[in-house]
């Protein structure tokens, strides 16, 4: 049965409009969708913030408060495995001392070890919420995740070498927003088809052996292009084949288990070092055997798993021959630094495979 | 057993914890050990060399350490610890730590010792221990015996130390209780600039982490339910037990702690009606800027009881 709730969850990445989904279909309650990020979300959530917090901690703050002001009166906060299954109780904190009323729903608070637990969640969203419908909704949703993943990959992998400056971009926001009004599985899964059809009728001017380069590092900076000021659509716009393993589709909808992905990188670590640790290492070293051009790794200021990766992936660097190139993003929102370097990164991983 | 080995124990991070279980398990296998010195000015340069910059300023300080004892030993012992279950989690740090250490002085031929405990995963301290002392060569019911009396000298140095805590509790003078990881309270290099001060102006410091463990971490629970990590529990807790004891709360972090970052925010928006002082440390050379901050609190501490 219906619930009358408007809730809302952080952005994102591109993944709003499985969450979205997963809400409307599966929980029947309203979903607000605040507005995109932008230096004003930053801005409001650095004020709000502790000091030396992680930046996503900033601007997910940032986009709760967007959410708040966009009439959202419940608002949902997920868990996590390293400081950001602890997000939630401080920014609820953080939000009531400022003042706001809402009802908060953090599912830090029902991690108990069992996945039937986090039912208990979705009762206080609806309390009538019917079962077979949240588990249908949660099926189609993920998989609306994995074709944005897909979609995605496609897009940074060739959009550096359209003929027509903008063919891929069209397709990509016109996929978006088919996402975000889908209402069936039917509607989601002919919007998939269409775009990647769409994707390979677009001309390509794609030398035999482009530059390649793999984008590494935390979770949520990496896959944001906000949040990492759009640092795979400059290396594509350069003429760059991008690709990016790290994803909701890879690192959890297919992931292998640390387990079974540390047998593939055994002599760099032992453990696991942290939450995506085993993964982008495996990822480091596999675009390294793959002949890659160079590794761009992205991280927030003080993610600490990923400042713990950094001397493997040193390692990697030395060992395999390949440049990596580290990049830390604060609340800042200029791009000029950036881009600088990256200018930089790029004129010399290209002299490089002149000469190679 | 041929050749008798030393193992290097770095003075930095959980060695301030498990000095007594590890010391004593080595002495009672036969094994010999040999501890780094206490942390100097060189041992933070040549750490903070070796790290990534953003690292935090115990990292720095302990890979000095291990640089320090470095050819010094047939193995350096960097424990893995990674949870002791759910909610009582270490920093992912803590997880990292054994790799990132093997792989940072991966070019100096030093070999290096672990043991790994994660709860999570059905990987208790004792399995941990029994197989260190297995990697040896000693035989399991040595092992199991010399683990039993380490974890009983422990006990013993542990009941000891909550003594010590309730005398100073029960202090005329003024507290203060400080809110600081073991590891960074009792480095000589960064804690004790801010204890030896503080009894220098009369004033009696109380470490928050010296606490019944069960009790902190029950108090814990209703100060902040989802905090995941054990260490910030254990804080947490003795603040809510401690609180009416005190005069005045430091907290104490060595910038840029990640858990800290976040559970000290949480601790100044619900621990109301006592003075608080956020100090974060960073290594910087000289103690002048810290003890004007310290003085000034000393002195809201005695006026608001009357006594400035």
């Amino acid at each position: 049965m219906e619930s009358n709730k408007k809730v809302a969850f952080p952005r994102i990445a591109n993944y709003n409009c499985a969450i979205k989904y997963i809400l409307e279909k599966g929980m029947e309650v309203r979903c607000i969708l605040q507005p995109e990020m932008t230096k004003r979300t930053i801005e409001i959530g650095a004020k709000y913030s502790p000091d030396y917090v992680c930046t996503p901690f900033k601007s997910s703050l940032g986009s709760m408060i967007e959410a708040l002001e966009a009439g959202a009166d419940s608002i949902m906060m997920t868990n996590g495995v390293c400081r950001l299954g602890y997000y939630g109780e401080l920014q609820e904190q953080i939000l009531r001392d400022l003042g706001y009323q809402f009802e908060f729903v953090n599912l830090s608070e029902y991690t108990t070890g069992k996945v039937k637990d986090y039912l208990k969640a979705v009762k206080r969203i609806n309390p009538k919420y019917s079962f077979p419908k949240l588990m249908l909704a949660l099926k189609d949703g993920l998989a609306m995740a994995e074709y944005v993943d897909n979609v995605t990959e496609e897009y940074y992998k060739n959009c550096g070498f359209e003929q027509e400056k903008g063919a891929f971009r069209k397709v990509f926001r016109q996929f978006l927003t088919e996402m975000e009004t889908a209402r069936s599985r039917g509607e989601i899964d002919a919007g998939y088809r269409e775009a990647m059809q769409r994707m390979g009728r677009i001309p390509l001017d794609k030398p035999e052996w482009p530059l390649r380069v793999g984008v590494i590092g935390e979770f949520f900076t990496v896959m944001d292009p906000f949040s990492n000021l759009e640092v795979e659509q400059k290396l594509a716009d350069m003429g760059v084949e991008v690709h990016r393993w790290m994803n909701v589709k890879n690192r959890m909808l297919h992931y292998s288990g640390e387990k079974n992905m540390n047998v593939k990188i055994r002599e760099l670590c032992t453990y696991e070092m942290g939450p995506t640790s085993t993964a982008n290492i495996w990822c480091a070293k596999d675009y390294a055997e793959q002949g890659f051009d160079g590794l761009i790794h992205v991280k927030s200021a003080g993610c600490t798993p990923e400042i713990d990766v950094m001397p493997v992936l040193q390692r990697i660097s030395e060992e395999y021959k390949i440049p990596v190139l580290y990049l830390t993003y604060d609340s800042q929102t200029s791009d000029v630094g950036m881009m600088t370097r990256l200018e930089a990164f790029y004129d010399m991983i290209e002299m490089r495979k002149k000469v190679v | 057993m041929e050749k008798p080995v030393t193992i290097g124990i770095p003075r930095a991070m959980l060695y301030y914890r498990y000095k007594t279980l590890w010391l004593t398990y080595f002495e009672e296998l036969g094994i010999k050990t040999v501890v780094s010195a206490p942390t100097s000015k060189k041992t933070l340069e040549e750490g903070a060399a070796l790290a990534i910059d953003e690292a935090c300023l115990s990292l720095k300080i302990f890979l000095g350490h291990v640089k320090a004892l470095v050819g010094k030993c047939d193995y350096i012992l960097v424990p893995r610890i990674s949870d002791f279950g759910l909610n009582y989690e270490m920093c992912s740090r803590f997880q990292a730590m054994y790799d990132l250490t093997k792989t940072v002085f991966r070019n100096t031929g030093q070999k290096f010792i672990s043991y790994n405990v994660e709860m999570l995963n059905k990987r208790s301290e004792w399995a941990a221990f029994m197989g260190l002392g297995q990697f040896f060569g000693f035989p399991l019911k040595m092992v199991k015996k010399a683990y039993d009396r380490a974890k009983k000298a422990e006990q013993k140095q542990w009941k000891a130390d909550l003594k010590v805590q309730d005398g100073l509790l029960s202090s005329e003078k003024p507290k203060i209780l400080i809110a600081a990881h073991g590891y960074l309270i009792r480095d000589a290099y960064i804690g004790r600039t801010v204890t030896d001060f503080l009894k220098s102006m009369d004033v009696v410091p109380v470490r928050a982490d010296i606490i019944d463990r069960d009790e902190a971490m029950k108090a814990s629970k209703e100060l902040s339910p989802t905090c995941k990590w054990l260490l910030n529990r254990e804080i947490l807790g003795s603040i809510a037990l401690n609180r009416d004891k005190v005069n005045g709360i430091i907290l104490l972090s060595a910038f840029p702690c990640g858990p800290d970052s976040m559970v000290n925010e949480i601790i100044t928006r619900r621990v109301k009606g006592i003075p608080i002082l956020n100090l974060v440390m960073d290594g910087q050379d000289g103690t002048a800027g810290v003890e004007t901050r310290l003085e000034s609190f000393i002195d809201i501490i005695r006026f608001k009881e009357g006594t400035l």
